[in-house]
């Protein structure tokens, strides 16, 4: 079928995960068309939900990372209050930040939100920390000063501004996590505690920068972290309603194929799997630029600077969840925590080398959604997930035959990993279960290995410059905007939903511009 | 505080205006090469979940007097996916002006599906079984989905001792549950009892010899015809009792709802735990409604608009079905989800004990066609299925 869609759109957004949607409903606001393209039937991407038997699990939310309560609302919040969907949702508070186990030195840590209660945990957990956490934390405040500064002339910063009112931001703003702790003089152990939530950005602590880890810290810590009720599907439909409300169109089952260009290299449509041809000058690519470039794009069109710009990024870590649906309750089983990090070393670069391969992967962040919201799962249940990242291709191994056992291997490892470290029987408790491997990843999104991370935010590449380049990157190709975790703003649901929100508004002052051009 | 991290504080500031020119660099660097269109983990996903596949009939062979197998080959790959004994899919084709999709249990291994080769059971019940079983000739194209359904063996949840129940057709995923573990794929130990009429009702009696021989436990229960070797009656607590200890074994039900209704009843009195017994999906089937009115059914499929009739009593995917709509489904029993669509206007119900739908679908207002109803004139947007 070579059919033409009856209308054509001023810009079409490919993949409603959380940057597609947030982007369409900025291209809405900005007064143009807009059609949101999905090959799944749902919208969301990862943030979703699904039901087995009498449970309703979370497919891939732990906690939505500065949000804050309505009166005081984080940077989240009030973009989701500027899209219109702050309210169609309701919203929850989990109550805690984490509980850390290391199988190498014995910690077992629940740490507190809030920051003087924080540092003041850490403390406790390790005598002479306080002044260095604090002043981590006085460090943090800077950066993201410096962060809200910087988005509010929409990144065109005055580097002597920046250098009389963010000093310590400028300074610490080139190294690494470990480099500036132990500028610091942090304690190891406080240094050690203090990286748990490394595994959310994916990256160990000797690469990753400083300014994007004190930055998520410091925003969950004064914060909190929030949650819808529903799951995060609650989220996406939330989205959906929204989008319709503005005008927009939304398309599920449609696969976009193509980003078809013309001689001159213009985007002139989007072809679905089908043949439909969708009409449109701009899109906004809710997915990787591999998979643009490398699969969605005449080859012709692709210049050699963006094929080396593409192949210099290294993918971050390919997700494996596991879903527990148990037919005790949390306190049946001893289940404390809201929030578990287990890593098997506290040593993050040997652990995400550990992380590498299947074998020697036992890392997990997993979550009791009950200890947060007790109605989450029918009364005398609870439920469970488990995630862990891996940090190379390995699980492009697995053949066809051993698929079934292969993620029935990593999941029996998860439970028997957090049962020793916990002392939480929790195995016969089951009820329902469910695993989403990297192929299950690649299956519903499309992300290349399974990828659930984007790019990794590794040294070059971290999220500063990217930042920074912002501008210069979407010149590449003009008429191409990305969002989504493989954008300017990394991977991890807050970070998508800004990106989406940038380059949908950034695509309407393109349209904005190019209607004064002519 | 004052952040310093060498000895002299502007070598901090220096690093940092090298931020932008060290990645510019490292972009620059990047390989010429052409850049991948393949991964192995997303063939992987191909494989498995290929979603819509052309298939053609290759055989069709009665089985016993209310039953066929149908045998399909794929057209458009050498082969189907692997998937897991006990699942279903759903069949699709074209009878007169509809485009009708019944979901089909599997009674193939996985591994005979890598073998291009998938038969179903076919019980000659409804109207598109009737015409699958009578009209349908080898050589005749058909779009089928990819195996799918949570009716297996779930070896981190289950016990290693199941028991298969099976009635009617619902011998069908039981004998490819039977054919995978022999075949090593799955480690249980099962028992499997299958409740037919009399000894011309039962299907697959060769291959189920043949898996007996190998060590299949299978006990016949014949509800018509006492006969030698076989049990004669239902499969009560009194029978299951005589074969297998009922609370050391996960129970895996497969047949008609008269069935599952008397097993159920039976196995209630050992208050099981609900993770003991998994009984197979039921399509949901018209409402007992006497002239029954007809509504209009308004749908929107990407940038069309349809207007179709629909009955009171048949669910809105049967109305699209009959106006030869391509709107996605599965289960057909308000679970899968795969027919997830979007309320517009109008009154509707969900069939008793079928609202499958996640919560906040509830909340923002979508549906699953294959167990509504229409109560008013509605209108929906669907989602082309292909």
């Amino acid at each position: 079928m070579n059919r033409e869609a009856a209308k054509s759109y001023d810009v079409v957004v490919i993949g409603a995960g959380n940057g597609g949607l947030a982007a369409a409903i900025r291209v809405l606001q900005g007064g143009f068309s807009c059609l949101l393209l999905e090959k799944h039937n749902l919208p969301g991407g990862f943030a979703t939900s699904f039901k087995r038997g009498r449970f309703e699990f979370e497919a891939s939310l732990h906690e939505l990372n500065d949000f804050g309560s309505p009166q005081e609302p984080g940077e989240i919040r009030t973009l989701f209050r500027d899209l219109g969907v702050e309210d169609k949702i309701d919203w929850l508070r989990i109550p805690e930040a984490y509980h850390l186990i290391t199988t190498d030195k014995k910690y077992d840590c629940e740490m507190p939100f809030g920051v003087d209660a924080f540092i003041n945990k850490m403390e406790e957990y390790c005598p002479g920390s306080r002044k260095s956490v604090t002043e981590f934390f006085e460090l943090c405040n800077e950066v993201r000063a410096a962060q809200d500064y910087s988005n509010k002339v929409n990144g065109n910063t005055d580097s002597d501004y920046m250098k009389s009112h963010f000093p310590n931001f400028i300074k610490a703003g080139s190294y690494s996590v470990n480099e500036v702790l132990d500028a610091l003089h942090m304690p190891k152990k406080a240094q050690d505690i203090l990286n748990a939530y490394w595994c959310y950005l994916g990256v160990d602590c000797d690469r990753m920068s400083f300014l994007h880890y004190g930055s998520m810290v410091i925003r969950y810590i004064t914060r909190d972290a929030w949650m819808p009720k529903m799951r995060s599907h609650e989220i996406s439909l939330a989205f959906d309603a929204r989008i319709r409300e503005l005008g927009g169109d939304i398309w599920y089952q449609s696969e976009a194929s193509e980003i078809r260009t013309d001689d001159q290299n213009n985007i002139v449509g989007v072809v679905l799997t089908d043949g439909t041809l969708i009409k449109t000058n701009h899109v906004i690519a809710d997915c990787s630029p591999h998979t643009v470039f490398g699969k969605m794009m005449d080859k012709k069109s692709v210049s050699e600077k963006v094929v080396r710009a593409t192949n210099a990024r290294t993918f971050a870590g390919r997700g494996f969840s596991l879903f527990l649906g148990l037919n005790k309750t949390a306190e049946e089983l001893g289940i404390k925590s809201h929030n578990y990090f287990i890593y098997d070393t506290a040593d993050t670069v040997k652990q995400y080398e550990m992380m590498k391969k299947l074998e020697t992967n036992h890392v997990q962040a997993t979550v009791c959604l009950n200890n947060a919201f007790p109605g989450c799962s029918p009364e005398g249940t609870c439920m469970m997930y488990f995630t862990t990242l891996i940090m190379s291709d390995d699980w492009g191994n697995v053949t066809e035959t051993d698929y079934f056992k292969a993620k029935d291997r990593i999941a029996d490892d998860m439970i028997r990993v957090f049962e020793r470290e916990t002392g939480c029987q929790i195995r016969d408790a089951i009820e329902e279960i469910s695993v989403a491997s990297p192929t299950t990843y690649a299956r519903y999104c499309g992300h290349p290995q399974g990828v659930i991370y984007g790019y990794e935010a590794a040294d070059w590449d971290s999220l500063m410059p990217r930042m920074m380049m912002l501008k210069e990157d979407a010149e590449l190709f003009p008429g191409l905007r990305f969002a989504g975790g493989y954008a300017m703003r990394a991977s991890g649901y807050s970070s998508a939903y800004v990106s989406g929100d940038l380059s949908g508004r950034q695509t309407v002052g393109d349209l904005k511009k190019e209607a004064e051009a002519k | 505080m004052k952040f310093k991290k060498q000895i002299f504080g502007f070598m901090d500031m220096l690093r940092f205006t090298k931020l932008v020119p060290n990645r510019r660099e490292a972009l620059a660097n990047g390989a010429d090469i052409t850049l991948p269109k393949e991964y192995r983990t997303n063939r992987l996903a191909e494989r498995l979940h290929p979603g819509y596949m052309q298939v053609e009939l290759t055989e069709v062979r009665e089985l016993t007097p209310n039953m066929h197998a149908l045998t399909f080959r794929r057209t458009d790959a050498d082969a189907f996916p692997f998937f897991r004994a006990g699942q279903y899919v759903s069949l699709q084709g074209k009878v007169g002006d509809s485009l009708v999709s019944r979901p089909y249990s599997i009674a193939s291994s996985p591994r005979e599906a890598l073998e291009n080769k998938l038969t179903l059971g076919i019980e000659d019940a409804g109207f598109f079984s009737k015409f699958l079983c009578h009209e349908a000739k080898p050589g005749d194209t058909f779009v089928m989905a990819e195996p799918t359904g949570e009716f297996h063996y779930e070896t981190l949840r289950d016990k290693k001792q199941i028991v298969c129940i099976a009635g009617g057709s619902g011998i069908t995923p039981c004998l490819s549950m039977a054919k995978s573990r022999f075949e090593g794929d799955e480690d249980y130990e099962m028992t499997l009892f299958y409740g037919v009429r009399d000894r011309a009702h039962i299907a697959f009696r060769e291959e189920l010899e043949a898996l007996a021989a190998k060590g299949l436990k299978i006990v016949y229960v014949l509800s018509d015809e006492e006969a030698e070797g076989y049990e004669h009656g239902f499969v009560s607590a009194a029978l299951l009792e005589k074969y297998v200890d009922v609370h050391n074994v996960s129970f895996f039900l497969c047949g008609p709802q008269a069935m599952y209704k008397f097993v159920l009843g039976e196995l209630s009195k050992y208050n099981l735990p609900i993770k003991a017994v998994r009984k197979d999906a039921t399509c949901c089937g018209d409402l007992a409604i006497d002239n029954p009115k007809t509504y209009t059914l308004t749908v929107h499929m990407r940038d069309q608009v349809f207007t179709i009739p629909a009955k009171e009593n048949e669910t809105l995917l049967v109305a699209m079905e009959r106006a030869g709509l391509n709107a996605p489904n599965k289960c057909r029993a308000g679970g899968c989800g795969y027919c997830h669509s979007k309320w517009l206007n109008g009154e509707f119900k969900i069939a008793d004990g079928r609202d499958g739908r996640r919560e906040a679908d509830r909340k923002f207002g979508f549906i699953h066609p294959c167990v509504t109803y229409p109560l008013s004139d509605l209108e929906i947007d669907v989602p082309v299925a292909y």
